[in-house]
């Protein structure tokens, strides 16, 4: 079903031609506005946004190493009930998973989408990436991407990728209508624009690209770069789970948390409306405190903090994409993206279930199977 | 609640009688149900584990229509529902009255513990000296003669076996509670005082009145006995005549003028005779004649003590019966072929290896020899052992035991971890319910159990060894001869004991082996209306089918109670109101008992202030002692009436026994009964602790804190309800669907019932006779006029259901007719009835010959004249066609039936012709089985096939498909091929569903991998889907029979009117509810909810709970990630504070 085309670059212009391919996009008649990473005009600071008009296209800038927020939210506000036209929008793999765990939680539809996603270079930590930014944003994206696709690393000016992109081994838009191919491939000459769905098919069509192979060397490029991902992932486990084998480490690794509840604002998955740690659940009775002091001695005050990140851990791991953007906000560095992915990448082997992998698996609390896991039901 | 003026008896609490109970129970009436053992349960309760999901799950059986009115625990272990009385250890002594008004005495056996008193602490069967063969354990463990019935059961008090009892007194020295009362034993609590002056006629009456278990004082004189009289109680005094001082007529005199109630026996020498028949007219009852024999004088007491019982016994009016007496077994030991039962201790029964495999049997579920403890690593279940036996007079099926084999065989299996050679000797393996033949195939492909067709010839021993050895015969001729560790006997079933007196006792028929008889059409009626059979009394059935019966035994009772004018009309309105507490900070009164001032009543203030702190709402503290007599109940009421607490919390020894009590409470002080509950304080040390140093009172306050905090938060609100659309509809105008509506309409509320067809009937147009010679035709003829005269039913032929919206209590329904005009129906309840038709078929080269017909096209024929049995010569009927294998791999159950049927039926026309019936195995389950006898005996040839082998027909002389046609086939007894040329070929293609997908889909019901309708669990709830307020019966469920198909229908009807007898149906306290506030609207409740209590809203802009159909489960507020989702009752911050009262440290 994959139909492979490609879009020729001018003057070896990445951006230059991501930029005319959008373009011909938004005009298609049939789409009504485009929603890109976009520099904004009064800062060098990389924000998604809804693009109507085709000129303002000169400023999106899919390959900077920005990544403030995961997209995956803003998507679902924009699809989550029927609207007056069809949307693109362009994401990273990672927000294309969270978006997909999204709909399944019916908190976004894809009726009127169409997702064109590109391989992800990676990105730097927000704090990181503002410093680094600089002046010149368009210079800065190029010599970020050049650095990438040459393969001299993102490793630049004394900052690196974020860890949460090193250990990412699905930096590919698997799950995008349209997936834009860049590893691999001669980004001196073209990138390859790859149609995964009938909705990316039918749009492609129209734009009249010429029709291509997927290059030789692309699986290889790919397949070295994933194995690099995994060996930094599983390290990363290792030492995470060395350092969390116990309540009492647990609680040492979370020790700085403040009980902002930032990395569950940040988090694309975390969707409910409000989070019960917010509601009168917590809202315990004065006596209460007293009684918890009166036990131990001594009793943290905020309370529940250990118990808030169990909860979305319970809650929310299974769908844990691994975008990093907890560990993003946090505004005491806790090691979140971590402790999250080292936990995720359990309990969805454990469900044989991949979060952001396919709109047909259903999330493995909304399943019930009657034969599954007779080691802990013990029937 | 909606208390109904109708009551009913059900005789016998094993799964029949407690679900015809709750369907009565749950309709409103009030029942009366008993049970000659200590215990409810039946045989269930010494089984586990049931096919053909090799688990419990009865509790599907407790009521989801107010729920609220039963408590929501294992039912294995107890039941106790406001409109259920259980009387155990009580029998039936007599039935008197007609349909509607009967009057019926019981009579309870005494156990010699007081229950009400008994703790189960176990310190008496500690100290027992007397051991007994263990009933639980069918025989393979002891226990003393002071023990418990089962051990799982709640209340669970020890009963003393009377015929085991030496009467020695330990147990009542050591009994703390001063439950056992040893006078109370076989005879009860009969006194008997025997006077006379020789001390030798007096010593040897008393000690042959005590072997007979009888209690007995004796005097040497009339005044002594005077004084006896005066200072203890006696029942019966046999007093002889001539004595001196005082004399015997001078003695009666005194002492029927002192104690009126006071029975008389006299001893009279024969010249005194005329002063005995003197002394008759003072107040003697009798007089013997001395010398005696002890059996002119024993059966004389006995009656006297059956008069005087009759004064104890208990006098009921109802307005029917149904009888659930469940079944007997046959006893190998008495059998002709013994099969070395009794002789070889390693031959067990089906029952005893069922025990030993259950981890509350003698090994503790060890997989061991019981009688030598030596490793298992072969068995063999024989089958038919009493059963299709003609030598031991049992010309019929058990109907279970293949099944019940087969799990064994597959339990057994499991727990050997699989290096355990199991096999298995029939005739016929009997897979005739719907998902039965996939079983069999998982027992032989998964589980590796072996299958050998034939009978057993003989068991003998192995001399070295002492296993047992069997001989056998396969069907190829070879005799085999094969050791074993174990040898399990399927045993037959036989009706159980008692079936006679009791049929006498209620005017009922019993059929040639003795059990009851019921209508040819109708299994679960009897010949007297208003006596209904449930269960496996008229016949050994799986659990779903006796289920199935007793649910149609509960409808005819239902039928009777209310065509007497007894039922289904409401009681004059109670519902009661509670006073509005939800604006007033939480008060709880704690209430602890004090167990007969066990608890220090002046430490027991202070001990609770440090035990719940300073939590403001647990102030108030009451120690009564004995909450669980009336006069501390009343101390408590008192105290809750008069003061300002708006919660209660008791601590007590047994907390579930306290539901209804709340219930009553709650009426009387205006407090809703949702807030208040009960805690456990009060506990027997567990079995690890040693008996002498036990103490079956140790108190444990601590679960009042928890308690507490529970209470405290307790929801104030009222809950809901849904109000009902008290009427159905019925789709499907076959048999079952008339039936269904007829079922319903009778008890007032209107059905509509739609047929696509432009007549009624369904497949019982064309059936014209049955095995057993009922008239079908008769049938159909009078249950069409029945509905169509019916006042109360709508009858929509040549309509179709084209859509459907709602759920239980309101269905909205569009129904089209012919001429595509559309009217909208609403209903509470949905009956599908959407029946089955005969398989159509390509095999065997149907179609190819008009000498090629099924079954259908056979019977049609025949009743048309069109085909004339005196003019065939030969006739071969094939079964299974296209059935028993995929896709289509199931029994049709109805099939060889109909084979013996149609055999028959020709025979006796045309005794010439020739009938070869090649079949896989014979399905004649049940009494079925004589028909099948019938058969042989009229000469009809049964040739076996294999799937793998299956006959071939082809055109044989004459050719062209006008000829005659010739079937060949392997004979595996002959060992050769066979051929037959024959005239005609029957087909026996089975039965498929017709219930299409739309239809279905229409009313949330869903189907199985056949296309019948799936239940919502095949054993416990057979008739009903998983949603609620949707029910099916007749062929779009299973396969079955015109009775079988009757009784679904009559058990859906039953279900229907659990629902339609209410206007409203009130939700339990602990349902769902969501905060829409909170709500993300994921609808992963609405995914994840079983019940499919859950829709979105209209609008889609929130999630809808019907408190109806909702559970309880609570699922969806563990799939809720921000508890916008909550059960009530079971909130975030209420079980947050439970949690956190169990981990405080005092």
């Amino acid at each position: 079903m994959v139909k492979t085309t490609q879009v020729d670059l001018k003057d070896q212009d990445l951006l230059g031609a991501l930029r005319g391919f959008f373009k011909a996009v938004l005009e298609r008649e049939e789409i009504s506005a485009i929603l890109v990473p976009w520099r904004l005009p009064m800062k060098n600071t990389v924000m998604p946004t809804l693009i109507t008009d085709p000129q303002q296209l000169d400023r999106a800038d899919p390959l900077s190493p920005g990544f403030a927020i995961n997209t995956a939210r803003v998507v679902s506000r924009l699809t989550r009930r029927a609207s007056a036209g069809k949307v693109v929008a362009v994401m990273r793999p990672c927000e294309i998973r969270a978006f997909v765990e999204l709909v399944k939680l019916r908190q976004g539809r894809t009726e009127e989408l169409v997702i064109i996603g590109l391989d992800c270079l990676g990105a730097f930590g927000n704090r990181d990436y503002f410093r680094w930014v600089g002046d010149d944003a368009e210079a800065s994206t190029q010599k970020f991407y050049r650095a990438v696709l040459t393969g001299s690393g993102a490793a630049m000016d004394g900052v690196d990728l974020s860890r949460a992109c090193k250990a990412c081994e699905l930096p590919t838009a698997d799950g995008a209508d349209i997936a834009v191919g860049l590893y691999g491939v001669d980004t001196a000459q073209h990138l390859l624009v790859q149609a995964r769905t009938p909705e990316g098919e039918n749009l492609l069509g129209k734009l009249g690209l010429v029709e291509t192979q997927e290059p030789p060397g692309r699986m290889k490029a790919l397949e070295k770069l994933v194995a690099e991902r995994i060996a930094f992932r599983d390290e990363m486990f290792n030492q995470t789970r060395a350092a969390t084998d116990n309540m009492e480490k647990l609680g040492t690794y979370l020790a700085n948390c403040v009980n902002c509840y930032n990395c569950r604002v940040a988090c694309p998955v975390c969707y409910c409306r409000e989070c019960v740690f917010v509601t009168d659940v917590f809202d315990h009775e004065p006596a209460q405190y007293l009684r918890w002091a009166e036990r131990k001695g001594a009793v943290k005050l905020p309370t529940d903090t250990l118990f808030y990140h169990l909860t979305r851990l319970a809650h929310m791991s299974t769908a844990c994409v691994g975008c990093g953007q907890c560990s993003n906000a946090c505004p005491n560095d806790l090691s979140l993206m971590e402790l999250f992915r080292s936990v995720a990448h359990r309990t969805q082997a454990g469900f044989g279930y991949a979060a952001g992998r396919s709109l047909d698996e259903k999330p493995p609390l909304s399943e019930f199977r009657e034969n599954e896991f007779p080691e802990v039901v013990g029937i | 609640m909606n208390r109904k003026i109708g009551k009913a008896l059900v005789v016998g609490a094993g799964i029949g009688g407690i679900r015809a109970a709750l369907d009565l129970a749950e309709t409103g009436y009030g029942v009366t149900l008993i049970d000659r053992a200590g215990h409810i349960g039946g045989i269930l309760s010494q089984l586990d584990f049931q096919f053909p999901t090799n688990g419990c799950g009865m509790c599907k059986m407790l009521p989801l229509v107010e729920r609220d009115a039963s408590s929501q625990f294992c039912l294995r272990k107890g039941l106790f529902h406001d409109n259920i009385d259980i009387r155990l250890a009580t029998q039936v002594a007599s039935i008197k009255g007609q349909p509607g008004h009967f009057t019926v005495t019981l009579r309870q056996t005494p156990s010699g513990v007081d229950p009400q008193r008994c703790v189960g602490c176990g310190m008496c069967q500690a100290v027992c000296p007397v051991e007994a063969p263990e009933d639980f354990n069918a025989g393979l463990s002891v226990r003393k003669a002071i023990y418990l019935p089962v051990p799982h059961s709640l209340p669970n008090t020890y009963v003393i076996d009377g015929s085991a009892c030496n009467g020695c007194g330990e147990c009542k020295k050591v009994c703390p509670t001063e439950a056992i009362d040893l006078a109370v034993g076989r005879w009860g609590r009969f006194r008997i005082l025997v006077v006379d002056d020789e001390m030798i006629v007096r010593e040897s009456l008393r000690d042959t009145l005590i072997e007979e278990g009888f209690t007995v004082e004796t005097a040497e004189s009339g005044a002594s006995a005077m004084e006896m009289l005066a200072a203890e109680s006696f029942d019966l005094m046999l007093t002889d005549i001539k004595m001196p001082g005082m004399d015997g007529v001078e003695l009666i005199t005194a002492a029927k003028a002192a104690h009126p109630d006071l029975c008389v026996l006299m001893m009279t020498a024969y010249a005194t005779v005329e002063t005995a028949v003197e002394a008759m007219k003072i107040g003697a009852l009798d007089y013997l004649v001395k010398p005696f024999d002890p059996d002119v004088l024993i059966p004389m007491v006995v009656k006297i003590y059956d008069a005087f019982q009759a004064a104890a016994d208990y006098k009921l009016e109802v307005g029917a019966i149904v009888l659930c007496g469940g079944t007997g077994f046959f006893d190998p030991a008495q059998g002709k072929n013994t099969y070395g039962y009794g002789i070889n201790p390693h031959v067990l029964t089906s029952l005893e290896f069922e025990r030993l495999l259950s981890g509350t049997g003698p090994t503790g579920g060890r997989l061991i020899r019981p009688h030598d403890g030596r490793p298992v690593a072969k068995i063999g279940w024989l089958q038919c052992v009493g059963s299709r036996d003609l030598q031991v007079e049992a010309d019929y099926c058990s109907s279970a035991c293949c099944m019940f084999a087969l799990k064994e065989a597959m339990l057994a299996k499991e727990r050997a971890g699989g290096d355990l050679d199991a096999a298995v000797f029939y005739m016929d393996m009997r897979t005739f319910n719907k998902p039965f033949e996939r079983y069999r195939l998982k027992a032989e492909t998964q589980h590796g159990i072996r299958f050998e067709k034939g009978r057993v010839h003989s068991v003998t021993t192995d001399a070295a060894t002492g296993s047992p050895v069997i001989r056998y015969v396969a069907l190829n001729g070879d005799e085999h001869v094969e050791t074993f560790d174990l040898l399990v006997l399927a045993v037959g079933q036989r009706p159980p004991a008692g079936t006679q007196q009791l049929a006498e006792m209620a005017g009922l028929a019993v059929n040639s082996w003795g059990f009851i008889d019921t209508l040819a059409f109708h299994p679960a009626c009897t010949a007297a209306r208003g006596i209904a059979v449930g269960g496996s009394f008229s016949g050994l059935k799986d659990i779903s089918e006796a289920v199935i019966q007793a649910s149609a035994a509960a409808l005819e009772s239902s039928r009777v109670i209310h065509a007497s004018g007894g039922s289904l009309a409401l009681e004059p309105s109670s519902t009661p109101t509670f006073r509005d507490v939800s604006r007033q900070p939480p008060t709880v009164l704690i209430g602890v008992c004090t167990c007969q001032n066990r608890l220090d009543a002046a430490m027991a203030p202070r001990a609770l202030k440090a035990l719940l702190g300073a939590d403001p709402a647990g102030d108030e503290i009451l120690l009564v002692d004995g909450l669980c007599t009336a006069a501390g109940w009343d101390k408590l009421e008192a105290h809750l009436a008069g003061g300002q607490t708006n919660r209660l919390l008791i601590g007590v020894c047994h907390p579930y026994l306290f539901g209804r009590k709340f219930r009553e409470l709650g009426r009387r002080c205006e407090l809703d009964p949702a807030l208040m509950d009960a805690v456990q304080i009060w506990n027997v040390e567990p079995a690890s602790v040693p008996a002498q140093s036990r103490s079956p009172f140790r108190a444990d306050l601590s679960p009042l804190r928890m308690g507490l905090a529970r209470v405290k938060k307790s929801e104030p609100k009222p809950v809901a309800d849904v109000s009902v659309v008290r009427s159905a509809l019925v789709v499907g105008g076959g048999i079952a669907g008339m039936t269904a509506a007829l079922s319903i309409a009778d008890h007032g509320f209107p059905v509509v019932l739609v047929e696509k067809e432009g007549v009624l009937g369904g497949n019982l147009r064309w059936i014209q006779r049955t095995a057993g010679g009922a008239d079908p035709q008769g049938l159909l003829a009078e249950t069409v006029q029945q509905v169509e005269k019916h006042p109360h039913i709508r009858v929509r032929c040549g309509n179709r259901v084209t859509a459907s919206w709602g759920e239980v209590g309101r269905f909205t329904t569009a129904v089209e007719n012919a001429e595509a005009a559309v009217e909208t129906i609403e209903h509470g309840v949905t009956v599908l009835a959407t029946g089955g038709r005969e398989a159509p078929t390509r095999s065997y080269g149907y179609g190819a010959s008009v000498r090629i017909v099924t079954h259908k096209e056979l019977e049609t024929k025949l009743a048309s004249g069109e085909l004339n049995p005196g003019a065939l010569n030969c006739v071969v009927m094939i079964q299974c066609v296209d059935s028993r294998e995929e896709p289509r791999n199931y029994c049709s159950r109805i099939c060889c039936t109909a084979s013996m049927k149609h055999a028959l039926h020709l025979k006796e026309k045309n005794p010439q012709v020739s009938i070869y019936v090649f079949y896989r195995d014979i399905m004649t389950y049940g009494f079925n089985e004589r028909y099948f006898t019938e058969a042989r005996r009229a000469g009809v040839i049964f040739i076996p096939y294999e799937p793998a082998g299956k006959p071939v027909v082809a055109d044989g002389p004459g050719g062209d498909g006008g000829g005659l046609l010739r079937v060949t086939a392997m004979d595996p007894i002959l060992g050769r091929p066979i051929e037959v040329e024959a005239d005609l070929v029957v087909l026996a293609t089975g039965v498929v569903p017709e219930l299409p997908f739309d239809l279905s889909n229409a009313f949330g019901a869903e189907t199985d991998t056949d296309g019948f309708f799936a239940e919502a669990e095949f054993k416990w709830r057979p008739v009903d889907g998983l949603k609620e307020g949707v029910f099916a019966c007749g062929l779009a469920l299973s396969p079955r029979s015109i009775p079988e198909s009757i009784a679904t229908a009559c058990a859906a009807a039953q279900r229907c009117l659990r629902i339609l007898s209410h206007e409203k149906l009130p939700a339990a306290k602990v349902v769902a509810t969501v905060r829409q506030s909170l709500c993300s609207l994921c609808e992963r409740c609405i995914e994840t909810c079983p019940y499919h209590a859950r829709s979105l809203g209209p609008d889609r802009d929130k999630v809808l709970v019907n408190v109806a159909m909702c559970q309880g489960c609570g699922d969806c507020a563990t799939v809720c990630p921000n508890s916008a989702s909550v059960l009530l009752s079971f909130s975030d911050s209420q079980m947050l504070d439970v949690i956190d009262a169990a981990l405080d440290r005092v």
